[in-house]
């Protein structure tokens, strides 16, 4: 049955559906609501977890890696600065191959400081040896926290779940909340064989030396690449159970034939699908692709889709900068070793929250590159001046 | 797992990377034969984690982890929320440098103590950034040289002073927090099976001298920390619920000149006229700490003197009805 | 290679043991106590032993080396007490009343020695002299199982302990008594007999000359000999029991225990004594009464406190009479006694003379052997199998000398006997002095002292009573066991290595892991352990006890 409940509440039933046993957080928007709705529950006795105010990020993040280790499964969730705060202990986390599973209410990183969304906060821990999965909607979001934990514990890998802030956080949405019984169904019981426990006593994170490290980091890219099958029969299995799946790796929309395809990740892809549903319709050969799992970095699967597209868009909401766009570099670099030649636009929008409305989409469905000399991003058109431009146009027509 | 020693666990045994005549080894051994090898232990970076954990080689024989430098006491809180979700009384011991605790660690540990985990949280105080190569920390004694606080021209050394964190952590309305070192190994045994006993956070800050970084001989180790008390510069104290409840008196004071002249890092100090008056500093810091304390006079379990002595055959050692076990 | 985790105790695959250049050993030393012991007695031992209240065993331990425990503890003046250590923390261990506790115990039970060897060996040895140092060299040879003849010219064993030593201080059923025990290992005792060379030579494989100094050495400075007398042979009547007449002033000359003894004796036959005694050179102004005469501390002050007047630094120059009666000795400061030849020359300053009024002057100026029938046997040698021993080649004068020397006799006639080169060899081989040692970890506790006698002077009862119980073990148990472990644990839990095993009853070093910080040796309380260069093999481990 479905209930209308706005993204942090959907998404804190579906964290107390999966009976974390420590929940730790420190308060940041937009991810508040979520770790609010998790206290309540603890309040009330709704779930039987050891709710954690944690001193900072820094600290949450610490708690539930010694939570995990321990053997309890754990929640944590942060944004933005705070993602940078725990950056130091997510990439331990990763590096002691905890199953941790944290919500990233994404959010622009200051100064200047800006609350609103994109994908800055996730996108700069990209190389932490996180999985990354970033959700469309508040039903996809309740959904991927259930899988993040089965990902989690079956890879040995921890999982970040990446929703939009205000976007989805904290956006109405009817959601269909799946009953404790089949979660359980879905998700077994916490499981992990390295837990800190004097029955069978253990060093974890002791010093290694040149002769080993690079070891460890194989083993970690290992397990990532593992873990692309994995994510996919999870979210197949979801779907049997559950009847609703997400793509696993990439989502795609009107690829069949589809000559001009736009890449974007999270939330921004329901106005994408919007306007090439209105372009097909107009019978304009376009799609779009969604990249729902940008870490492990699906690039054997980009280039499957890609191979026939004449021209690729990638929009995301994020900018190493001095270089540009992130995903745009990784999908070049994935489509270069499929032999692939198409050219890749890159285009950076939607920073500090600024609206990505179907007029910007369209504009860049219909726009091809215009990158300025030897520039190898362009930034988004704003929605401001498309509308002046779109109503002059309409007047002057 | 090594059972050389049917008398003791060596949760902490051999084969471990520490220099020669290292007091953090000590202090580290004793606290985690004392509390046993049924307890979860926490390390913070530094010296402790680095030469017992080296390039796949644990000296622990109990559960143990690392994670970074700052978050031992948050990763505690998360172990210890776990246990006691699960209903599990599992010990859980978090042993951290003074960087760990004074410095990068504080606000872990201040937010640990806070919400009340039930956690004891020793700080190995060496009075430095010794794993890095002795750079001054905020545990540094005034006029101490370290590669960061050189002394110079213009300079003694440190011109700052040691941060009194037993206050700054007693001030959190603690169950119990208390100073001690290896010298006195009875007080040191005590303390720890006193911080066993209750429910809650719980501090330990043992004086460990660290050869290398003070510049003494090795075999000094324990001397020198005796004279650290013995002079009043470091009070051996317990502080419950921020009250003192508990103070080793000094048999008798001793200059702290007794206490600086083995120690390589106080060497400049008797080099020239600037060192002389930094030398007066450090004794009226020594005199404020006794009569702060009472160190002198205040009545108490045992002294300086008679805390130093026990008896024949085992006198000073774990008792045997707690360690003796069988050897698997 | 990639672990997540890592075994627990793995790092003992790593030899950290390589990295030292020193290593620590544990190492039996002789404590100051058994250094300066003359009889050499393991004074660590068996006050070990004593602490534990393994009284027997404390006291054969005691009795390997001096079979006279009641007696010594009672008349040694107990140079391991000045030695002790602890008079460094506090005050000397009380030795010589633990020994004594030991050595009466013994009597009151009746314990008997024990021999060494169950094998009777074929060779016999005659001893001249049932003194202190031929009864020891008899003990020693009878445990081994030789057969021992023991002469003697009295008609008591004993010696000078048994003739010349007051009961005040000795009763002589204590001495009787710890002879008996001795001479029931199956020594057959000649007493008033006087051998000469040819019997032993003829009759013994191997002789013992103990004959003591029995004759006293005479004042030469008055031709006669009314109102003079000898301090031996004032003592000697008093310990027969003869009725002995005093004026009421005595002068006493000498500064020795005799003379003590002497005066001691005179002040309970009613008399007043003065003690004139000179040592050279004097050193310093200071009068320090350590120094100001050879005679025992201890007994000096028990003289005064009993009345004996003590002048020190001068001499007699000579006795006063009128006619043949004595009223006195003419006293003056010495400069010194002995001339640079080490001739008996005083020379005295003048103008310090003064006159002590004494109706009786007791030189106790020294004794020497009687060589009388043994003449021959007095520069002998090992080699024609004589040994001589005990007071009369002694320079030391003391009971506990000779019974040292009647071991140490022994010991190198059954080497001689036996064929072997050398018995007499101690297993301890360094000294430990205080300052090798840690003081502090070692609780202050008075000294627990026998109680002395109030009204001394009514008799010759025993001044000084045998210790309590109770007393007798805290005593004991205040030792510090100089050089020798009490596993106090100290190394054990100091070491940073965990190289230090603790085993059931002492320690081993892991040499596998040991990195020769030297803590444990520093931090020895009693100075066990040496570090000493690390050798390029591999050290076995090694323990402590």
């Amino acid at each position: 049955m479905k209930q209308l409940l706005e993204g942090s509440l959907a998404v804190a039933e579906a964290v107390r559906l999966c009976l974390p046993q420590v929940v730790a957080a420190y308060p940041i928007t937009p991810q508040t609501h979520i770790i609010e709705r998790l206290a309540q529950h603890v309040a009330n006795g709704e779930l039987e977890a050891e709710f954690i105010n944690a001193e900072s990020e820094f600290g949450a993040a610490s708690i539930v890696l010694g939570a995990v280790a321990a053997g309890a499964r754990s929640f944590t969730a942060t944004a933005s600065q705070g993602l940078l705060l725990m950056t130091e202990v997510l990439y331990n986390i990763a590096g002691l191959r905890l199953p941790v599973v944290m919500i990233c209410a994404n959010r622009a990183v200051g100064a200047p400081i800006n609350i609103f969304s994109d994908h800055q906060d996730s996108m700069s821990v990209r190389d932490a040896g996180w999985v990354q999965l970033y959700v469309e909607t508040n039903q996809e979001a309740v959904d991927t926290l259930i899988q993040a934990y089965r990902i989690a514990e079956a890879c040995g890998l921890p999982v970040m779940v990446c929703m939009d802030g205000f976007l989805l956080t904290h956006t109405f949405e009817p959601v269909d909340l799946p009953t404790q019984a089949m979660v359980d169904g879905f998700l077994p019981p916490f499981q992990f064989s390295r837990t800190l426990d004097p029955v069978r006593p253990m060093t974890l994170g002791g010093a290694s030396e040149a002769d080993n490290f690079q070891e460890y980091r194989a083993a970690q890219q290992a397990a990532m690449e593992d873990a692309m099958p994995v994510i996919e029969a999870f979210d197949a299995e979801f779907n049997e159970q559950f009847g609703r799946e997400h793509g696993g790796l990439l989502q795609p929309c009107h690829l069949d034939g589809a000559e001009t395809v736009l890449l974007g990740m999270g939330s921004l892809m329901g106005v994408v699908r919007d306007v090439v549903d209105k372009l097909r319709d107009q019978g304009q050969a376009v799609g779009a692709l969604r990249l729902r799992c940008f870490r492990p970095f699906p690039a054997q699967a980009l280039a499957r889709y890609l191979a026939s597209a004449k021209r690729i868009i990638v929009l995301e909401k994020a900018i190493s900068i001095g270089a540009g766009g992130i995903v745009a570099a990784e999908l070049r670099a994935a489509l270069h070793q499929a032999g692939i030649t198409t050219p890749v636009e890159s285009v950076i929008g939607g920073l500090g929250g600024r609206d990505l409305t179907p007029d910007v989409i369209e504009a860049l469905f219909q726009k091809s590159s215009e990158n300025e000399a030897g520039a190898t991003f362009r930034f988004a058109p704003d929605h401001k001046s498309l509308t002046r431009q779109n109503e002059e146009a309409m007047n002057n027509g | 797992m090594d059972n050389r020693d049917p008398f003791r666990y060596n949760v902490l045994t051999s084969g471990h990377r520490a220099c020669s005549g290292c007091g953090e080894a000590m202090a580290a051994r004793m606290v985690t034969d004392l509390v046993g090898p049924d307890a979860i232990y926490i390390n913070a970076t530094g010296c402790l984690q680095v030469f017992t954990s080296h390039n796949q080689q644990s000296a622990w024989q109990a559960p143990w982890i690392h994670s970074v430098f700052a978050n031992a006491a948050a990763v505690a809180s998360g172990v210890e929320a776990a246990l006691r979700i699960k209903g599990k009384e599992t010990p859980v011991v978090v042993q951290a440098g003074d960087g760990g605790t004074f410095d990068i660690g504080l606000q872990c540990l201040s937010g640990m103590i806070e919400r009340g985990h039930d956690v004891l949280f020793v700080c190995y105080d060496n009075e430095a950034y010794m794993n890095t190569g002795v750079q001054r920390s905020g545990s540094t004694p005034h006029a101490v040289r370290t590669s960061t606080s050189p002394p110079g021209q213009f300079s003694q050394g440190k011109q700052e002073l040691k941060k009194d964190v037993i206050s700054i952590i007693a001030a959190h309305n603690m169950p119990y927090a208390a100073t001690a070192t290896i010298a006195y190994f009875p007080d040191l045994k005590a303390k720890v099976e006193k911080a066993m006993r209750i429910k809650g956070p719980r501090f330990l800050q043992i004086l460990s001298p660290c050869p290398l970084g003070w510049a003494h001989d090795s075999a000094l180790s324990v001397s020198v920390s005796r004279l650290a008390v013995e002079t009043g510069l470091f009070p051996l104290v317990e502080l419950e619920h921020g009250e003192l409840t508990g103070v080793m008196r000094l048999a008798e004071q001793k200059p702290v000149e007794e206490y600086l002249r083995p120690q390589g890092r106080f060497k400049h100090l008797f080099a020239n006229k600037a060192g002389g008056v930094e030398l007066r500093h450090l004794q009226a810091l020594a005199d404020a700490r006794i009569r702060r304390y009472d160190l002198l006079n205040v009545d108490t379990q045992w002294d300086t003197e008679t805390a130093m002595q026990s008896e024949r055959h085992g006198r000073g050692g774990y008792t045997v009805s707690s360690a003796v076990r069988e050897v698997k | 290679m990639a672990n997540l985790e890592i075994e627990p105790g793995s790092s003992t695959a790593y030899h950290t043991g390589d990295w030292s250049i020193e290593q620590p050993v544990y190492l039996d030393k002789w404590p100051p106590c058994s250094q300066v012991c003359p009889a050499s007695e393991d004074i660590q031992a068996w006050l070990a032993l004593a602490s534990e209240k393994r009284w027997q065993a404390a006291w054969r331990k005691l009795t390997e080396r001096n079979p006279f425990p009641a007696t010594m503890g009672r008349i040694c003046y107990h140079a391991c007490e000045s030695a002790c250590n602890r008079n460094h923390l506090d005050s000397a261990v009380n030795i010589h009343a633990i020994e004594r506790y030991l050595g009466d115990m013994a009597i009151a039970q009746g314990w008997q020695h024990e021999s060494v060897d169950a094998q009777p060996q074929t060779q016999s040895v005659a001893i001249v002299g049932a003194g202190p140092a031929g009864l020891s060299c008899a003990f020693q040879l009878a445990r081994h199982g030789y057969s021992v003849t023991i002469f003697d010219a009295q008609d008591a064993p004993g010696g000078t302990l048994h003739s010349a030593v007051p009961n005040y201080r000795l009763p002589s059923s204590v001495l009787a008594k710890e002879i008996d025990a001795i001479l029931d290992l199956g020594i057959t005792l000649h007493l008033n007999t006087r051998v000469n060379e040819d019997e032993l030579h003829d009759q013994f494989d191997l002789v013992f000359l103990a004959i003591g100094t029995q004759q006293p050495r005479q004042y030469r400075g008055d031709s006669s000999n009314h109102s003079v007398m000898s301090g031996l042979d004032f003592l000697r009547c008093l310990n027969r029991g003869e009725p002995v007449s005093l004026p009421k002033q005595v002068a006493i000359i000498g500064g020795g225990n005799t003379a003590i003894d002497v005066a001691r004796c005179v002040r309970r036959l009613g008399a007043s004594a003065v003690v004139v005694c000179a040592q050279d050179p004097h050193g310093s102004h200071h009068r320090d009464l350590a120094t100001e005469m050879p005679a025992s501390l201890t007994e000096v002050i028990e003289a005064e406190a009993e009345g004996v007047q003590l002048i020190y630094r001068a001499g007699v120059r000579h006795l006063v009479r009128s006619g043949e009666h004595l009223s006195g000795v003419e006293i003056a400061h010495v400069e010194h006694v002995h001339d640079r030849k080490g001739n008996f020359n005083p020379r005295f300053f003048d103008g310090t003379e003064e006159f002590i009024a004494a109706g009786l002057v007791i030189f106790a100026i020294g004794q020497k052997a009687d060589w009388q029938g043994l003449e021959g046997m007095s520069q002998a040698n090992e080699s024609e199998g004589v040994w001589v021993g005990g007071d009369a080649v002694s320079k030391s004068k003391l009971a506990a000398t000779a019974v040292g020397s009647g071991y140490q006799a022994a010991m190198s006639m059954m080497a001689n006997l036996s064929g072997e080169i050398s018995v007499y060899q101690d297993h301890k081989k360094s000294k430990v002095a205080y300052r090798q040692m840690q003081l502090h970890y070692y609780p202050r506790q008075p000294r627990c002292e026998g109680e002395s006698l109030e009204q001394r002077l009514d008799g010759f009862n025993e001044v000084v009573t045998g210790l309590a119980d109770d007393d007798a073990v805290s005593e004991a148990k205040r030792c510090l066991s100089c050089g020798v472990c009490f596993e106090c644990d100290n190394c054990w839990h100091f070491c940073p290595d965990a190289a230090v095993i603790k085993k059931e009853g002492g320690y081993t070093i892991d040499y596998d892991y040991c990195k020769g910080c030297g803590i444990c040796a520093q931090e020895c309380p009693c100075g066990h352990i040496d570090m000493v260069g690390r050798s390029s093999e591999s050290k076995s481990p090694q323990t402590s006890l």
